[in-house]
């Protein structure tokens, strides 16, 4: 059936639910013959009709609605027909058994008991893997177990290696593992939702029942990037609310691809980079570079009786970084020169996990630092106010990829000592006060480490966002704004008063200028300029001026 | 007999399997709802003073460390950071209805005909790259404006200084909750195992009148073991009292006495359990290593002049601000998670031109230093600086207003505190009031959400860092309202 009603489908979704009752009733009706072989509980059977008379039911319940479910489509055909006569055989041979018990036919009563749970046991494992997928129940299983069950290795990713990457086509490189991560649970050769098929290019090309999944070249008409888009809560929203979701990062490269053409075999190098994809493949890059470089930690219910011990033993601090990451962050600076060499060596066993070490104010010196250069997950050090020199940071050039802090400050290290800090790659703080290194050669050390092509780089995407910014704007033309006319052009007017408003005098009708749309006249420039500066302590004079000057025109 | 072993002998047998049955049943259910709980093995009292909470921090901190500068008795926003120039027009005009709108006043002024505008008399002037205000009163801060991140709108519902102090620094008006520094040695434990977790300094001051008193529940522990109460260093005489062995009784005698004690506390607490007992046990032998730790704490001899003189001049003399901040910067190089300074008599109702220049020359000056000591050392990228009072000051003048004179009372709508270190971006300004300095225009910070941020920063969702208390999940943002850190703040 294509389209299954709601109300099919509604029924259908309780399959799950049901399902496991008489799952649990089968296993009990067993569970009771197998004690009542005992004399202590050779009455446990004794309710077995009642337990029966549910458990039929339930089980042909379950089996309707399962197929019900099985009408939605979208299951691998061949274990959808596994599980579906797998479960009528149970429900039949469940059915069969409470005939067998009503007729009191103890012993072949068991017996089709029995079968029924053999049954059961292969159905189940079937609709497990209709649900979960065929490599659910094994994936995470020890290697020879695995591989005496599936025969097929675990298909961890390949990481690519990033000086291939280029070369590698885009699709099969980039956008294929994003689908396989987090679509091809659903919309694979085992489910497939909606018609839609994300295992290979062929399939993403043919679409699914609502029409094509993407558009060539463009990102905006393609419904696979509206959905992934479209808020979580959004019904249409993929991949569904509860499931892992795509990553801002994953969704940008997905259109890029799209928008470079959607191609099946074009090379990552052949197609015009965007900057974010840009910034994604170097990420890419060097995460893969450190991965070779850095242990990895181990896991932190591991570490942390270690770690407890340590800090009681030592009388330092050992705490977990945060829960969720094996990371360990170890203040020794509490224990002062009680901690050296000796002391520090007795940290190997977390080599692997320390994030932040604080060995500042500690009896350790150059010789003890071996322990210090095996822990590459370091990002932050301190090894101020210490017998630390030159040599100790030699020894740990290179060895520490991820530091991004070190405090030195307080030791004997000098100018040469900076040289081994080139070989920090992440290096970001360095703190250098009360050292040898001249402020010349810090200064210089700190611009070397800057790089000149990234930053050249920033530099041109400003300029094209600030193009951007500049093209956004609209052109809007008012034109150059009016000015009230110069005086010249009052000549017609005649002055409102003929005492000067600043000095009383009487004006000289040449000394003029024009206020609140009234000509004022002078006595002389000084007046004038005064009154222009600020006409307010002379507009009292100026209001009785006019008076009098309406009084004398009346008067005419 | 103790109450509760008295409690102990008379359980009945059956009360006994009864109660165990539902405990086992409520471990049972505990252990699934809450696996963290049960994944540390048992602590016994140690050596060790206090490790964190299993399952903190809740995520990598950016603070290991927090330096808490509280100006107690609440400085003038109006006249150190909040610039305000339009005011200088409207001296002695009365403020608008419409900006007070119906605030509740306190009694000093509630009785006032007339709400006369008291403009700040003192210049303000750009500093630093990021070109933020700071009033002339705070020439040596300035100078380290870049690395401030400047909150202009925090505000608080108290209106006096007792509850205010209480709400800002232990989330609630009424007093018995945890003071900040209490939580965050709950939460965080100690690094040091000489010295206490959360250490208090209550400085002198320079302005001449009485200061509001201080409680010890500022610093107190409130609910939470009472171990994690802040140790106030005290200004003159010995920093701790009763440290030093009295006469006639050496080391190894001192040494002898406590290891009995110990046996006799351990003894008492298989008894009865009591927690309080370990405290006890925790804090004798705190306090024997503290009589070595503490000496080499104060004795400053070897500290360069050139840090010293970064502090002031002040710095040599004990008790002051400035001598304080430098102890401050000494205390967490030893591992102390929480220093918090106590700077008392900021409450300026009248005569303020006359004591808010003093007051403000004793904290100047070691506010900068303090920050460029720790930027120095690699310091500033670990520690959380904060600076501020527990509420604001009224545009409005409150008694007789001259031209170069002037009070003001209390204002909880809007004040400024200062973050500055670890997490924060430098340089900025957060929130905007109105031109009045009454009113949030833009961006409100609830000092529970100042209080969110400091939690954030040391990597506490304070939402998390709960302790049950009287029925409720208490925590320092309080059970009644929604508390949200401040993102505009952090780096």
């Amino acid at each position: 059936m294509n389209n299954p009603s709601d109300l099919v489908l509604f029924f259908g979704r309780l399959h799950p639910l049901l399902v496991h009752l008489p799952i649990g009733l089968i296993v009990l009706l067993a569970f009771l013959e197998f004690l009542a072989r005992s004399r202590r509980f050779s009455n446990a059977n004794a309710n077995a009709g009642l337990v029966l008379a549910i458990t039929v039911p339930a089980a042909w319940c379950t089996v309707l609605l399962g197929l019900l479910l099985s009408w939605s489509g979208g299951y691998d055909a061949q274990l959808l027909k596994w599980h579906k006569w797998t479960s009528i055989g149970t429900a039949a041979s469940c059915a069969i058994a409470g005939l067998l018990y009503s007729l009191d036919l103890k012993k072949p009563y068991r017996w089709f008991l029995f079968s029924t749970c053999v049954v059961l046991v292969v159905s189940s494992h079937f609709g497990g893997s209709l649900t979960h997928g065929s490599d659910y129940l094994v994936h995470y299983a020890p290697p020879p177990l695995r591989a005496l069950l599936t025969r097929s290795p675990k298909n961890t990713p390949v990481e690519d290696k990033p000086a291939n990457l280029a070369d590698k086509p885009a699709f099969a490189a980039l956008v294929q593992p994003i689908f396989q991560k987090d679509c091809v649970s659903c919309h694979g050769p085992e489910k497939t939702k909606g018609g839609l098929r994300l295992d290979s290019f062929e399939n993403l090309s043919k679409g699914g029942k609502t029409g094509p999944a993407i558009v060539a070249g463009k990102s905006g008409q393609s419904d696979l990037l509206r959905r992934v888009r479209l808020p979580a809560t959004d019904e249409d929203h993929m991949p569904p609310e509860g499931k892992p979701q795509l990553t801002s990062d994953e969704i940008a490269l997905l259109q890029w691809w799209v928008d470079t053409g959607a191609s099946a075999d074009k090379k990552v190098a052949e197609l015009k980079p965007s900057p974010i994809v840009e910034r994604m493949l170097a990420a890419r890059s060097s995460a893969a570079n450190s991965a070779v470089k850095t242990t990895p930690p181990k896991a932190l219910e591991e570490v942390l009786p270690v770690s407890t011990k340590l800090a009681e033993d030592l009388g330092i601090a050992i705490t977990a970084l945060s829960p969720k990451e094996p990371w360990l962050q170890c203040n020794a600076s509490v224990a002062g020169t009680n901690f050296a060499n000796a002391q520090l060596a007795q940290l190997g066993p977390l080599a692997a996990n320390l994030r932040w070490l604080d060995l500042g104010g500690t009896g350790i010196t150059d010789a003890g630092l071996a322990p210090v250069a095996s822990m590459a997950n370091l990002t932050k050090l301190h090894l101020e106010r210490t017998a630390v020199t030159d040599a100790g940071l030699a020894a740990l050039a290179g060895k520490l990829p991820n530091l991004e802090y070190l405090n030195v400050y307080n030791t004997a290290v000098t100018d040469s000592g900076l040289e081994s800090l080139q070989r920090f790659p992440q290096l970001k703080r360095l703190y250098l006060w009360q050292t040898k290194v001249t402020p010349a050669k810090a200064k210089e050390f700190a611009e070397a480490r800057l790089d000149q092509v990234q930053l050249q780089r920033w530099q041109e995407e400003i300029d094209q966002l600030k193009a951007k910014i500049q093209d956004a704007h609209i052109l809007v033309d008012t034109g150059i704004a009016l000015t009230t006319p110069v005086v010249s052009s009052t000549t017609n007017m005649v002055a409102i008063n003929t005492m000067c408003p600043v000095s009383g005098k009487p004006v000289d009708a040449q000394k003029t200028v024009l206020h609140d749309g009234k000509l004022v006249a002078f006595c002389c420039d000084d007046c004038r300029a005064k009154f222009q500066q600020d006409p307010k302590p002379f507009l009292a004079k100026l209001d009785l001026a006019q008076v009098k000057q309406a009084k004398a025109d009346a008067g005419k | 007999m103790q109450p509760l072993s008295h409690f102990l002998q008379h359980q009945t047998r059956r009360a006994f399997f009864k109660n165990t049955g539902l405990a086992a049943g409520r471990i049972a259910l505990g252990s699934l709802m809450f696996p963290e709980l049960f994944r540390a093995s048992a602590q016994t009292p140690s050596a060790r003073t206090h490790p964190a909470l299993p399952g903190l921090p809740h995520f990598a901190p950016r603070a290991r460390r927090l330096i808490y500068l509280f100006m107690n008795g609440a400085p003038s926003q109006i006249d150190l950071w909040d610039y305000k120039p339009k005011l200088a027009e409207l001296f002695d005009t009365d403020l608008p209805d419409s900006i007070r709108n119906g605030q509740r006043l306190t009694t000093m002024t509630s009785g006032q005909k007339r709400f006369p505008i008291a403009p700040s008399i003192y210049k303000f002037a750009p500093h630093g790259k990021c070109g933020t205000m700071v009033s002339e009163l705070l020439p040596h801060t300035a100078q380290v404006v870049d690395d401030l991140a400047v909150i202009r709108t925090v505000y608080t519902e108290a209106i006096n200084h007792d509850p205010a102090s209480t709400y800002i620094l232990t989330g609630n008006q009424i007093p018995g909750k945890p003071s900040i520094g209490a939580w965050l040695s709950y939460g965080l434990g100690s690094d040091a195992d000489n010295l206490p977790a959360f250490v208090v300094m209550t400085p002198s001051w320079s302005a001449k009148r009485d200061a509001q008193a201080l409680y010890q529940r500022l610093w107190g522990s409130g609910f939470l073991p009472s171990r994690h109460q802040g140790v106030a260093l005290r200004a003159k005489g010995d920093p701790v009292l009763y440290l030093n062995n009295p006469p006639g009784v050496d080391a190894a005698a001192r040494r002898n006495m406590l290891d009995g004690l110990d046996k006799l506390n351990h003894l008492a607490f298989e008894r009865s359990g009591d927690p309080e007992i370990q405290t006890r046990i925790a804090q004798y032998e705190m306090a024997f290593r503290m009589q070595t730790s503490i000496p080499e704490l104060t004795n400053i001899c070897n500290e360069p002049q050139s840090v010293l003189e970064l502090y002031g001049p002040e710095v040599t003399k004990p008790g002051t601000f400035a001598a304080s901040a430098l102890l401050a910067r000494r205390l967490i190089e030893r591992g102390v998670r929480v220093v918090q300074l106590l700077h008392r008599e900021w409450d300026h109702h009248g005569d303020l031109p006359r004591d808010l220049p003093l007051q403000c020359r004793d904290v100047d000056q070691a506010c900068r230093g303090l920050i460029l000591d720790l930027k120095q050392r690699g310091l500033l990228d670990e520690t959380l600086v904060v600076w501020g009072g527990e509420f604001g000051r009224t545009v409005y003048c409150q008694g007789e207003l001259r031209r170069d004179n002037y009070g003001r009372d209390h204002h909880p709508r809007c004040f400024t505190m200062w973050m500055a270190g670890a997490g924060v971006k430098g340089g900025t300004v957060y929130g905007e009031t109105d031109d009045f300095s009454y009113n949030i225009v833009r961006d409100p910070v609830h000092i529970r959400d100042l209080n969110a941020t400091i939690l954030q920063l040391m990597g506490v969702d304070h939402n998390r860092l709960t302790y049950n208390f009287q029925g409720l999940d208490q925590k320092l943002t309080g059970t009644d309202a929604h508390a949200i850190p401040v993102k505009g703040i952090l780096a």
